[in-house]
């Protein structure tokens, strides 16, 4: 039951021979950051997931819950990045159980990575890590393919380029909290502005070792304009071309009654701890 | 319009529900080659009414997903005079690879110009749509790649509108939209200007409904169904975007407007 | 001065001192040597009308065609070399059809008239750099009747390459009297039938034999029918309208 169903895949690569391309998976095409700063570590992503030129998602979330104290901003295939976090979330909190310890970040990081070398690249998952653990606070890029960056501030996603220009030009050692999440949004709005994969909002993740504070929506700059007209349509627009009414003394007819006896119904019973 | 042109060839392969098109892994391409065709985005439309023509398209030209500039315009005003088309009465919009679109309507304004010079008169918007059609079949096997739109008025004042395929095949037509977000406009188009899928709510029940009956829309109303349509197709396609450049064709000219759409 | 102007008639590309295109001008000498055509253009469409020269009892009347068709609303009258004027009616044809294919609309009437003359003037070199297709200048002048868009008009095409618009016109060898006749009789509200009787009543003043309605044809050019050759039957209605036939 666990792990990946591969028993299709003779006959995908007996159709895919054939000429039938491969089924087009929801990217989020998207702009993702991240930037240490003096007293912590700042994630931030846009909104918008794209399928082909399509928009899918105006307002979907790429900040991705890991523990309390680490946080992951996912790009590449939606579906990838969404059971990657969960699976590598599900497994830390079995870690951290197991160990009696908070989690490190370096652990995500590694537990990401030996999964996704796996699969060779097959899990399109480009994903930045950050966090708070004993050991400080901490950033890495994870890549598809397995390999991994450790930097003060990173840029992944379509929108990489435009965001990293951003950096490049103000980025600073020493930032405080709001320098920090400024120039995250900043890096954010120029993927929103500049690349079409990447749209929407802001969302921001704020980590330091006391607290995380997640930022849904911390900048809507693409509220959409008021409609000019009005499309509602008058009752009876639609044709029906059927229609029938039950009454409710009509409903027997509908309903067959099975006589049980008088046996004991006997169901699950939750067990509780006593 | 353009059915024909974009068919998938017939095959004797499987059908498959996915948009995509085959990738034909049987017959692999031999070399990389000299591939000349570009997408540039972006989307135009045109309604016609009973006294004038409206032309619409956003003014975003992209590459894959990048932004080349946030004001190429994909609606030019042919055969006026001078540099800026001084009293020109029909609009040419083109969508699709921008080069050729450049191409096409200079080409086409020097025929009208040309024409006026030859035979002495303005062209009508009736011949100057049979000439952009055999421009279009000239170039059967190497296309200018773009969907083109012609409005203007028609001998008897009523606003007329032609729409193409890239080689040439037209038809006169009420309303139509062309390029990346044609797909979702068109249906837009299809129930707000022909009140197709729409039923008269007095007339009877069921099969006995009556479908709505279009009737020629004023100005005002295309206007807004026009920039609704752009504002739409803006929340949900990457390629749409930037501005909206508006030409409304009356008998008293060319009405030129541009306002501002969403720049993400 | 014969002398010198020999030195200047052969090319026909060289100007005489005295700034003249001799070979030109003969061409037009050629067609005052043709059959009289002549045109009358009224409200309601245009009349045209030629005489035939029926030199031999046993020529067939009808294999002299001197009026002919170039599309469904325009037509011709020719008077000078006939074989010259084949040509230039298919280039007035082959025009007016690429004319219609390419935007679905009839050629103008000056339009048509100024693409003859173009090919007129290709015993030179074309505008464009075309070579000359050509070894002398055509002998032949045409009569161009049409119905547009601007109604019906006659015009006068010359093998120098000029051409105006007339509201009656005559060429050929009867035309210095004929014409004469046509400035007395024209006048601007005259019906298509009255205009039948003119031209006839014309060519008969200025025809060496009795005018019959054999060796005369008439054409018209209106709105309704376009361009259209009289029939037997319709030519003898007309000569008999005329007074003293």
């Amino acid at each position: 039951m666990p792990g990946f169903d591969f028993s299709n895949h003779p006959r995908n690569l007996a159709l895919h021979s054939r000429g039938v391309p491969l089924p087009k998976a929801t990217s989020t095409g998207t702009t993702i950051v991240g930037c240490l700063y003096s007293g912590g570590v700042v994630i931030a992503a846009d909104t918008r997931a794209t399928s082909g030129p399509i928009v899918a998602d105006k307002n979907c979330e790429k900040l991705h819950y890991i523990s309390p104290q680490i946080w992951c901003a996912g790009a590449g295939t939606a579906a990838d990045t969404e059971f990657t976090t969960a699976l590598i979330s599900s497994n830390l909190e079995l870690h951290a159980l197991s160990t009696g310890r908070k989690p490190r970040v370096v652990t995500v990081m590694t537990m990401l990575k030996q999964h996704l070398f796996r699969y060779q690249g097959h899990i399109g998952a480009y994903l930045v890590v950050a966090g708070c653990d004993p050991t400080g606070a901490h950033l890495f890029t994870v890549h598809a393919h397995g390999s991994t960056d450790k930097l003060p501030y990173v840029t992944m996603g379509s929108g990489s380029l435009a965001a990293m220009s951003v950096f490049e030009t103000q980025w600073t050692n020493e930032m405080s909290r709001d320098a920090a999440v400024k120039l995250c949004a900043e890096a954010i709005q120029a993927g929103i502005w500049n690349d079409l994969g990447s749209g929407s909002n802001v969302d921001v993740c704020v980590i330091t070792q006391e607290k995380t504070e997640l930022l849904r929506n911390y900048i809507t700059p693409n509220v959409r304009e008021k409609k000019m007209r009005d499309y509602k349509f008058a009752r009876g627009t639609t044709a029906v071309l059927d229609q029938r009414v039950i009454t409710k003394e009509e409903i027997s007819k509908y309903v067959t009654v099975q006589e049980i006896g008088d046996e004991e119904v006997v169901g699950e019973k939750m067990e509780v701890d006593s | 319009m353009a059915s024909l042109f974009h068919a998938p060839m017939p095959s004797t392969g499987p059908g498959y529900s996915f948009s995509a098109q085959p990738t034909a892994a049987s017959a692999p391409r031999q070399h990389a080659g000299f591939y000349p065709y570009t997408d540039n985005g972006g989307s135009t439309l045109g309604i016609s009414g009973a006294t004038f023509t409206i032309l619409a398209g956003d003014t975003r030209s992209t590459s894959g997903y990048n932004i080349n500039t946030r004001h190429a315009p994909k609606l030019f005003k042919i055969g006026g005079e001078g540099p800026d088309n001084l009293n020109a009465r029909i609009v040419l919009s083109v969508v699709g690879f921008a080069a050729d679109g450049n191409a096409l309507k200079e080409r086409l304004d020097t025929v009208v110009k040309m024409y006026r010079y030859q035979h002495g008169k303005e062209i009508s918007v009736h011949a100057c749509a049979q000439r952009l059609s055999h421009i279009l079949y000239g170039k059967r096997f190497f296309p200018y790649y773009v969907t083109a739109i012609l409005g203007g008025l028609d001998e008897e004042g009523k606003g007329a509108l032609y729409s193409y395929d890239p080689v040439g095949s037209y038809e006169r037509e009420q309303c139509r939209a062309a390029g990346a977000a044609s797909s979702l406009i068109m249906p837009f188009l299809d129930n707000q200007v022909n009140l197709k899928n729409q039923y008269d709510p007095m007339s009877g029940q069921g099969l006995e409904k009556v479908q709505r009956v279009p009737e020629p829309l004023p100005k005002e109303t295309v206007e807004e169904i026009v920039r609704d349509a752009f504002t739409s197709a803006v929340e949900r396609h990457i390629e749409v975007g930037d501005g909206l450049q508006m030409m409304v064709i009356t008998k008293e000219g060319i009405e030129e407007t541009f306002s501002p759409l969403k720049e993400d | 001065m014969f002398i010198a102007r020999s030195e200047y008639d052969r090319g026909i590309n060289t100007f005489s001192p005295e700034g003249r295109l001799f070979q030109v001008e003969y061409s037009l000498e050629a067609i005052k040597l043709g059959s009289t055509a002549i045109g009358v253009a009224t409200s309601h469409g245009v009349i045209l009308g030629v005489e035939k020269r029926i030199t031999s009892s046993l020529l067939e009347t009808s294999s002299v065609e001197k009026i002919v068709e170039i599309d469904r609303h325009i037509g011709c009258a020719m008077s000078g070399l006939q074989a010259d004027a084949r040509s230039m009616v298919e280039h007035a044809r082959v025009t007016s059809q690429s004319h219609e294919f390419h935007y679905n609309e009839r050629l103008g009437v000056e339009s048509c008239t100024q693409a003859i003359c173009d090919l007129a003037l290709r015993f030179g070199e074309g505008a464009e750099g075309e070579e000359s297709i050509m070894s002398r200048p055509f002998g032949v002048a045409l009569l161009i009747a049409g119905f547009d868009e601007q109604g019906p008009s006659l015009y006068h095409a010359e093998p120098s390459g000029t051409f105006y618009r007339y509201d009656a016109k005559a060429i050929g060898s009867g035309s210095e009297g004929a014409q004469a006749e046509l400035q007395n009789e024209f006048h601007k509200s005259l019906s298509l039938g009255e205009a039948e009787v003119m031209v006839l009543k014309t060519l008969k003043q200025v025809m060496e034999e009795k005018l019959d309605s054999k060796n005369v044809q008439l054409a018209s050019v209106t709105k309704e029918k376009g361009f259209r050759i009289y029939g037997d039957e319709e030519m003898a209605g007309v000569v008999g309208r005329l007074e003293g036939n």
